[in-house]
């Protein structure tokens, strides 16, 4: 076949369809404004409007009961939903803490090449290994009802926030190590080698040269952690700690209203919404710095 | 004349008064005896399957109230009723079908994929006007199970019994008695089901359990175990009544409650309620009774 | 004391089932250039890698100051502190600035102290033109600036002598002066260097030595003269015609 360019005298056709048309150009906004409108209006007409609408808002959205579940009801001994939360919020700071630095340890240990370190990096794969593999939920069973039955002294009479933080932490380092791991592998060779050609010892460049980029490139999937684990604090109720989640439950069975599920959602996201916006706009920064870089 | 004309008229009198009393006794039982008979047929547009009984209960359920958790197999105190009441309303034992219903569930409103649960559920205002209940089958106390030897089984005046740790499973009336009775200082911890709360109990994180009665006294003698598998529970007491009463739970509104508790009255007339009580539940009656 | 920086005696190299240097020698006075000249592939790069030994060989030795480097109670960190390395991605730490590229190595490797080091490098850095970007970070330099601080930063250490391998390579046609005009400068100074290069005119007036490399051989080694005006070899001759 000739490479020859198209000799042909006629014009091709460079006009789009009819049907694209109608979705582009000057169109674009009226269509964008149809599209929303219809979208919301379908939404608003199965909230209001399908069969069981009004037993479900009267159930899982009812104004008086969504308070009444926020605040508690002292007299009633009936458990605040508020109050829960703070559990769900110290267990995830306090457990964030641990995992960051538990993870950077692990992660450290995997990418070492001493001898020395050899039975720890093979400890290191198994435990990321077993821990990614077996079920948060199976986890804080087995620490929270585990320990106390093994009778260890001081292991085995903590209270369930306690194991429960336990096992968050055994599940998320697990995860929270492959992703360092991952950042500090994103750090391009040539850097490790001009800091080596430089003279300085391995140690030097894993904190002066290695880890500090490292971290940097992983902030969004550390934060993306953080949210989930935000979220599986709630998970400690199966021990029967008592935090926002299981409040609400016992609000549910006691006045037979679940409003304050509800609440205990929106608790939820008012922390992980603002975390999500954060995290996307720190994705944004970071994507357009990397594709400034490469043009 | 007039004198034979007296007697014959108080002769008669007093034999239509005997025979309406007695035709009207007849009547009574064979207006129950009716009912059930037109129950029979009514029954048939009310089921949830038609031609079927369908029961929901719990996995697992425990001894007294079924038998190594085969609901059909028609032993315990439940399992046994059940077939009882099936049999009164003319429905054959291999027309009646267990589905499993958690019990958090049953008691929450909106339509049930059964004709009634039975599983050791209390009537509570609230709980009713979600659903429908039958009349009472069985009048219910709550008792206290802890560990052999522990503190609690000694020392349970209503001041001391404030300082222990309880642990109950969720939406039970055992939860509900220790909010609303004993009042404890430290936070009773929930879980989300009574075997949990077992297992808390055997690994000593929480102190004693609060439970119905039966359940109480087989928990105590049969679940709760120590390292070498022997039984290490202990009933240390029932606490008065509440009038609480277990009932047959139903789908708000659903008609067929009204044939089940012909059925109930039926068995409860003809002496089949007390002898299934007397057979499964006896035990009971010897737990010392203590104050919250 | 001994006018031999490095002597390169029969090195091989083999990468899996691939022989990359196939016994290459190769000797360095005290302030001479040496280039290394020939394809892509030839090993030009890896033979610079085994002088620092940031690859091990597989054959033959290596001396430093007369002290071999095959033996196993030689640390490679403190060898590579008397090494400088500059590569052909200039490689500078993007989250430190070019300030602190330059005084990482001699205040965490050489332990010296940092004020000094500081003065030593503002110094520097002057000497490049480039003083008042000192507190910028790598990424608002051009390549050619980057690369002058990259060579800088490896002056800082004081090596007894400069590898380069193929430094102007990645660098915009307009930017490649600068750079070469600095290593001239170096060069004038007495600086030892061992440098792979494409840049033929650079090489002619600048080394004492070239050197070309054939898949791992070195065919021909020569003064600058001797090599471009007559290669005595094939291969040389072709390779020479190509880049013309």
């Amino acid at each position: 076949m000739s490479l020859d360019t198209d000799e042909s005298s006629s014009t091709p056709n460079l006009f789009a369809p009819r049907y694209k048309r109608v979705f582009t150009g000057r169109n674009g906004l009226a269509v964008s404004i149809v599209s929303s409108v219809a979208l919301i209006g379908v939404l608003v007409a199965l909230f209001f409007w399908a069969p069981g609408s009004a037993t479900v808002r009267y159930y899982y959205f009812n104004g008086h009961y969504m308070w009444q579940s926020f605040v508690g009801h002292p007299k009633t001994g009936l458990l605040s939903v508020g109050k829960g939360f703070l559990t769900n919020i110290w267990m995830c700071l306090l457990c964030e803490v641990l995992i960051l630095i538990l993870g950077l340890g692990v992660a450290w240990i995997r990418v070492s090449r001493s001898p020395l370190l050899a039975p720890f990096r093979v400890l290191a794969t198994a435990y990321t290994d077993v821990f990614r593999g077996v079920p948060l939920l199976l986890v804080v069973f087995l620490v929270g009802f585990g320990l106390p039955a093994l009778g260890l002294g001081v292991l085995s009479s903590q209270s369930p926030d306690v194991y429960g933080c336990v096992a968050l932490t055994i599940t998320y380092v697990a995860y929270v190590a492959e992703v360092f791991r991952a950042g500090i592998y994103s750090v391009p060779n040539g850097q490790i080698l001009a800091a080596r050609s430089l003279g300085l010892t391995h140690g030097t460049i894993m904190r002066r040269v290695t880890l500090p980029q490292a971290v940097r490139t992983v902030i969004p999937p550390l934060l993306n952690d953080f949210i989930s684990l935000q979220k599986d604090t709630a998970l400690v109720s199966v021990l029967g700690a008592i935090e926002a989640v299981r409040a609400a439950q016992i609000y549910e069975s006691t006045v037979f209203n679940g409003s304050g599920l509800v609440v205990a959602s929106l608790l939820f996201l008012a922390i992980t919404i603002p975390l999500t916006r954060f995290t996307d706009r720190l994705l944004d920064q970071d994507r357009r710095r990397r594709l400034a870089s490469l043009s | 004349m007039r004198t034979f004309r007296l007697v014959l008229a108080t002769l008669m009198g007093a034999t239509s008064l005997v025979a309406i009393s007695l035709t009207s006794s007849i009547a009574a039982s064979a207006s129950s005896a009716t009912a059930l008979a037109t129950c029979k047929t009514t029954i048939n547009n009310q089921e949830f399957t038609k031609g079927k009984l369908t029961v929901g209960t719990d996995n697992p359920v425990y001894t007294p109230w079924f038998v190594n958790n085969k609901p059909s197999n028609g032993k315990g105190f439940e399992s046994a009723l059940t077939y009882a009441i099936a049999g009164e309303l003319g429905v054959s034992k291999s027309n009646v079908v267990w589905v499993y219903e958690p019990f958090d569930n049953s008691y929450t409103p909106g339509p049930k994929k059964f004709d009634f649960d039975i599983n050791e559920i209390s009537y509570t205002a609230q709980r009713a006007e979600a659903v429908t209940f039958s009349e009472s089958y069985y009048d219910v106390t709550q008792s206290i199970v802890a560990l052999k030897g522990s503190v609690v089984a000694k020392e349970h005046t209503p001041a001391e019994l404030k300082t222990y740790l309880y642990g109950d499973q969720i939406g039970t009336t055992g939860l509900a008695y220790i909010y609303d009775h004993i009042h404890p200082t430290q936070q009773t911890r929930v879980y989300s089901t009574l075997d949990e709360a077992v297992l808390a109990l055997q690994t000593k994180q929480i102190n004693a359990i609060v439970v119905d009665t039966p359940d109480g006294q087989y928990m105590a003698t049969s679940e709760v175990e120590n390292a070498k598998k022997q039984a290490d529970g202990v009933q240390v007491g029932q606490f008065p009544s509440t009038g609480e009463h277990y009932g047959l739970l139903f789908t708000k509104g659903n008609p067929l409650v009204g044939c089940v508790n012909v059925a109930i009255s039926a068995l409860r007339a003809n002496g089949t309620l007390a002898a299934l009580t007397a057979k499964w539940l006896d035990i009971y009656t010897s737990v010392p009774v203590i104050k919250p | 004391m001994s006018d031999v920086v490095l002597q390169l005696d029969q090195v091989v190299k083999r990468f899996g089932d691939n022989e990359v240097l196939s016994g290459v020698s190769l000797t360095l006075h005290r302030h001479e250039v040496v280039c290394l000249i020939g394809a892509s592939g030839s090993g030009k790069s890896t033979l610079l890698r085994c002088a620092n030994l940031l690859e091990s060989i597989d054959a033959g030795t290596i001396t430093l100051f007369g002290q071999s480097l095959n033996d196993e109670r030689i640390d490679p960190d403190l060898v590579r502190r008397h090494i400088g390395m500059v590569f052909q991605s200039f490689n500078l730490f993007p989250h430190l600035s070019v300030l602190e590229n330059i005084l990482l190595g001699p205040v965490r490797a050489l332990k010296r102290d940092r004020e000094e080091v500081h003065a030593e490098a503002l110094a520097l850095l002057e000497r490049i033109g480039l003083r008042e970007r000192a507190d910028d970070f790598p990424d608002r330099l051009s390549g050619g600036q980057q690369q002058r601080v990259a060579i800088v930063r490896s002056l800082a250490m004081r090596p007894a002598l400069l590898l380069l391998d193929e430094v102007t390579s990645a660098l915009d046609p307009t930017l490649v002066g600068e750079v070469l005009d600095l290593l001239r400068d170096l060069a004038a100074n007495g600086t030892t260097m061992l440098i792979a290069t494409h840049e033929m005119n650079f090489a002619r007036d600048v080394a004492r030595q070239v050197a070309y490399l054939d898949r791992g051989v070195l065919v021909e080694q020569g003064t600058p003269e001797e090599i471009f005006t007559r290669p005595r070899h094939e291969s040389t001759r072709t390779f020479l015609e190509r880049v013309r």
